[in-house]
């Protein structure tokens, strides 16, 4: 096998699986770093199975949705109330897990369905719509979601044989996440190789051909939305998991559904390894580097010294971060990992 | 929501002239922004994120003239006729060439190398350019000093109140005020400027010719490079007579107006017809008129919404737009 | 990939998590990190300090190192160490769920940590709250004010047990929480005259726990309120359109109530009123908007013709007594300017947990913990207090000030919670 068709997603999931078991390591890492690695690589994750949905999307169909934050939300929303207690359900987490995906896929295909005859930016626009209109919808209709309070608390997830308490040690939610990160990679990977995967390039590439070849790009097409939007629904279940509830309706905004789109980009359209590469090193450098980055600065700070604006590092955040993605496509415009088969023009 | 309905029906007439105004000052104002991305869109198929930075961008700049002309905060109440001339006449000059110019430069340092990319390449490097505006306004900000001290630099700015708030019209049920009168008296005749130089100078021709094939201008002997260049240069110009008539009449800047404005700008686009002149300021009537008459029927904090599902239903019924025109795919 | 690499990926996947899980309990916790110095004590902040709470926060962080460099960041044997952390993110641009968790994470796995002070958003609050009280790690809070955090039955469903996962209190906070801020501005409206208001509020946790706790008060004493509750979209430019609705409404407000802050566009608030020819109308706005960022943002002519009244837990800077007074001519000398209003809330919390540390004399959380609940009878910056069962502040002082325009800030006008009743 060649250095290129080795199952690279596959070995550094294995790699981070074998990350904690080191004695020491993590706890060396958040001492010297003074940030909790174990937590923020779990969020990082869950941001993944999000940008790998997206990447179903964008990546495989070559459609740009810009609203994938908006399925990321019904997926943690439906989760929250089938859990929190001022809700009659009370589920188990399985069980809301399953039917989080299968909600959000219903809606992606609810999203999918009227919106078929858009072409390119016109979709594209349609899919920042529909997120900004659910965004509001989640903020506004405070019977159902609590609006800006959010659904409180989440019970951590009560698993068959295991009785722990998930929020004392990042373990559990860590090789949770990792674990559904692992399947579903696995089920993309053969997914990607399938008669549908194949479908979707060729639709990708040239719709108009692939129509006369005999494929139903209608149903092409909802088939992408369909897995693309559960997975973000999967990914928005495991996010209000582990944060024990429904955060901020800002959170499931276009910001989340540009994010992604630049994990994905910058990694490597349609490359699975290169989304994971993609969401380490965008959310990485928001949830990881710049605390790090920092406490550095506040390190050199003579103690009792007025806070400057421009001595922070986060006042220089926006413009590292633009420059970092502009000179990123500069010098690789394809993303750092391209796609063996790159989507063209 | 039914109750605001209700109420709506119970209050004076005079809500929906009202309403009307309102909408059609601000579809006028976002219709600068709009032509903008409509006329980059057509040209290279990029939807620029970083142009409604360079709008917020522009409104600092605008900032910037007053400042040094003294008019900022103690200074604005005071100033003479005279001083407030030459004010209007500076910002109005310098704005759009301020922000021509860095659209343009935009365009050579970051997007050009990129013509022959990935299509979605662009499109994360204006996301990347959209950022590094948006700390530059944090900076600006906090570099234009107000009345001596330096203001908060991720704090909204007050713009200083150079026009008058008085009514045009005699009864004062219905305010039509200088301000709007500004925004109406600016934006439309540069539209119709912009119109008739797309449809009959040279370079207007060329803007068509390239946005239609790019290849086949080359082949006629348009310098294909600096039409693009040219376009992203009056773009940033509308974008920045935006910027003016926007600063003069909200009086209220900050780092995160681009946002906002820019993605309505986007959908009034789009709406019309990306690529489409006229569809651009149709689509940008179309929402504010939406946002004024959503605010005051259904109520302040749906009226985003109501714009996004309004765009959604007008797109599954007309998906190229309302005046975009039908491509028909070359096979 | 074939059949059999499937299964046997799957039979690892599956595998590798078991025998974790498996050997958790052989492993002993990786939790704390073992304290690198014992006689280092770290006080934490977590608060927004990217974005556009930034000014705000700078000044709760210069009171928190006041409080600090008057004791020389020593308390007995113990040397005090500060950290700042940010709980927001530049891709945000506001406090984030996920940074305010891992801010109190890392505080609680840090052993050295003894206090942490924050959140500065209520919203943030409810995330790093379930986390810190895990640990027993002490909170004070400068500047949440949502009663549901601390008040039994004052809150949603469930609040704030939710909070308490021990059941016991570890979150205190230094500034009167809303219940009472609410209220008293009604009380206050009614005494200066107002008969109708209209209410409105910025749809975030702050804004609209005030604005409907205000429209209750209304209510029960007798100002009608016009319409409904009216939430913003914070994102608008402006406010016009609301403004023609509440103008061609069926009367005029004698007042408007915004429920907000100076970041969540208060300053425009109050220009549409003016410029929609509801400048007759009162405007009011609770202690979020208490700063010079409110009055610059809106600038100084509206409120030539608008009266704006501000209320705010405390009393402002020109008024204090005492050991208030002593804060302000520090604050004064140091920075050359007057403190804004959260500094002194800031400087009280750090003096606070500085107390705490000094009354328990111990490192330890624990013992940390019940030094600050148990603190009666406090003289500090804010005036006499002591913190009560819940962690709340008995503080009920509350003023209300009057924006002049002459001045470009606040001007006081009376202290609200000795109002005589009508």
């Amino acid at each position: 096998m060649t250095v290129r068709k080795l199952p690279w997603d596959l070995i550094v999931v294995g790699l981070l699986a074998v990350l904690p078991l080191i004695p020491g390591l993590v706890t060396g890492i958040d001492r010297t770093l003074k940030v909790p690695i174990g937590s923020e690589l779990t969020t990082l994750f869950i941001m993944a199975i999000l940008a790998l949905g997206l990447n179903v999307v964008v990546g495989y169909t070559g459609l740009l949705h810009l609203g994938i934050g908006a399925f990321f939300g019904i997926g943690a929303y439906t989760t929250g109330i089938l859990m929190v207690p001022s809700y009659p359900f009370q589920v188990s987490f399985p069980v809301a897990i399953i039917v989080a995906t299968l909600t959000a896929a219903a809606a992606g295909v609810l999203l999918g369905s009227p919106t078929l005859r858009l072409r390119g930016d016109y979709l594209a626009l349609v899919t920042l719509g529909f997120g900004e209109v659910l965004k509001f919808a989640i903020k506004n209709l405070e019977e159902i979601t609590n609006g800006t309070k959010g659904l409180n608390p989440i019970p951590p997830p009560k698993l068959p044989g295991l009785d722990a308490d998930w929020s004392a040690d990042y373990r559990y939610y860590y090789f949770l996440s990792l674990f559904v990160l692992f399947v579903v990679l696995i089920v993309l990977r053969n997914i990607e190789n399938s008669r549908m995967g194949r479908a979707w390039v060729a639709l990708r590439e040239d719709e108009l051909a692939a129509t006369c070849m005999g494929l139903d790009t209608t149903k092409l097409k909802l088939a992408a939305f369909a897995l693309g939007a559960g997975l973000a629904g999967l990914a928005g279940c495991l996010y209000v998991v582990k944060l024990g509830n429904t955060a901020d309706p800002e959170a499931y905004g276009f910001n989340r559904s540009i994010i992604a789109l630049c994990c994905l980009i910058l990694g490597g359209l349609g490359n699975r390894t290169g989304v994971l590469l993609g969401v380490f090193l965008v959310l990485g450098f928001d949830n990881i580097l710049a605390p790090v980055a920092d406490k550095y600065m506040q390190s050199l700070r003579p103690t009792g010294a007025e806070v400057k604006d421009y001595t922070t590092f986060s006042f220089w955040r926006l413009m590292v971060f633009g420059l970092a993605l502009i000179l990123a496509m500069r010098f690789r415009p394809a993303g750092l990992l391209p796609a063996k088969r790159s989507p063209t023009g | 929501m039914a109750l605001d309905l209700v109420l709506f029906a119970q209050s004076s007439g005079n809500v929906y002239a009202q309403s009307l105004i309102n909408g059609l000052t601000f579809g006028a104002l976002l219709a600068l922004i709009a032509l903008g991305y409509t006329m980059v869109y057509g040209i290279v198929e990029l939807i620029n994120f970083a142009h409604g930075d360079l709008f917020m961008l522009g409104t600092f700049f605008a900032l910037t003239v007053l400042s040094t002309l003294g008019l900022t905060g103690a200074g604005a109440a005071g100033a003479s006729s005279g001083q407030l001339i030459v004010a209007f006449a500076l910002m109005i000059l310098l704005t759009p060439v301020f922000c021509a110019a860095l659209n343009w430069s935009v365009d050579r340092v970051v997007y050009k190398p990129l013509r022959n990319a990935p299509k979605l390449a662009p499109l994360v490097s204006a996301i990347g350019v959209s950022f590094c505006f948006m700390n530059v306004g944090m900076f600006w900000n906090a570099m234009i000093p107000e009345n001596g001290k330096t203001v908060p630099s991720a704090a909204d700015r007050n713009f200083p109140s150079l026009l008058s708030n008085d009514n045009l019209l005699p009864d004062n049920a219905l305010k039509f005020t200088v301000k709007d009168a500004v925004v109406i008296g600016v934006t439309i005749p540069i539209m119709v400027a912009l119109t008739l130089f797309v449809k009959y100078t040279r370079l207007g021709k060329a803007m068509r010719a390239t946005a239609q094939n790019p290849t086949a201008a080359q082949l006629m002997g348009i310098h294909v490079d600096r039409v693009i260049g040219a376009t992203f240069a009056i773009g940033g110009a509308l974008a920045g007579f935006g910027s003016v008539v926007f600063s003069l009449t909200v009086n209220t800047i900050g780092f995160q107006i681009g946002y906002q404005n820019g993605l309505y700008a986007f959908t009034a686009a789009v709406l019309g017809g990306i690529g489409n002149i006229p569809g651009a300021v149709l689509g940008a009537v179309i929402i504010g008129l939406i946002r004024s008459f959503g605010s005051v029927m259904i109520g302040e904090k749906w009226t985003s919404a109501l714009v996004f599902a309004i765009l959604i239903a007008i797109l599954v019924f007309r998906p190229t737009g309302l005046l975009g025109s039908r491509v028909r795919e070359k096979v | 990939m074939r059949r059999r690499h499937v299964f046997a990926a799957i039979a690892v996947g599956l595998g590798l998590p078991a025998v974790c899980f498996s050997g958790f309990g052989c492993k002993g916790s990786d939790s704390a990190t073992p304290s690198g110095d014992a006689s280092t004590i770290k006080i934490v902040s977590s608060l927004p300090r990217t974005g556009s709470a930034k000014g705000q926060t700078d000044t709760i962080v210069n009171g928190i190192k006041m409080a600090l460099e008057e004791v020389e960041y020593k308390s007995g044997n113990f040397k005090i160490v500060y950290e700042d952390l940010d709980d927001a993110t530049a891709a945000e641009g506001k406090w984030t769920p996920e940074r305010e968790s891992a801010n109190a994470d890392q505080a609680v796995k840090d052993s050295d940590v003894m206090v942490y002070i924050g959140p500065y958003n209520s919203g943030a609050a409810k995330n790093s709250m379930p986390i810190t009280n895990k640990a027993g790690l002490l909170m004070i809070s400068p500047a949440v004010t949502w009663p549901g955090m601390t008040k039994p039955g004052k809150g949603d469903h469930g609040e704030p047990e939710m909070y308490r996962p021990t059941g016991k209190v570890n979150f205190t906070r230094v500034v009167p929480a809303d219940d009472l801020q609410g209220p008293l501005g009604a009380a206050w409206a009614k005494s200066m005259g107002v008969k109708t208001a209209t209410i409105l509020d910025d749809n975030e946790v702050y804004g609209k726990g005030i604005a409907t706790l205000f429209k209750e008060r209304c209510e029960e004493i007798g100002i009608e309120v016009l319409g409904k509750q009216e939430s913003i979209d914070i994102k608008q430019n402006d406010f016009k359109s609301l403004m023609t609705k509440i103008v061609t409404g069926a009367a005029k407000p004698d007042l408007i109530y915004f429920g907000g802050t100076s970041q969540t566009k208060a300053g425009q608030i109050a220009k549409d009123m003016v410029e929609a020819g509801l400048d007759g109308s009162k405007l009011m706005v609770p202690d979020g908007c208490c700063e010079l960022a409110f009055i610059q943002s809106a600038g100084n002519d509206v409120f030539k013709t608008l009266k704006c009244y501000v209320t705010f837990g405390g009393l402002p800077p020109d008024q204090v007594k005492g050991k208030g007074k002593e804060f302000v001519e520090k604050y004064k000398a140091k920075y050359g300017k007057s403190p804004e209003a959260y500094a002194v809330y800031g400087y009280e919390a750090g003096k606070v947990a500085l107390e705490a540390i000094k009354r328990s004399g111990k490192k330890d959380r624990a013992e940390i913990l019940k030094a600050c609940l148990s603190i009666k009878d406090y003289d500090g910056a804010l005036g006499k207090w002591s913190f009560d069962e819940n962690g709340d502040t008995t503080s009920r002082t509350m003023s209300g000030s009057i924006v002049n325009p002459a001045k470009g800030d606040f001007d006081f006008v009376a202290q609200l919670d000795i109002l005589p009743v009508k």
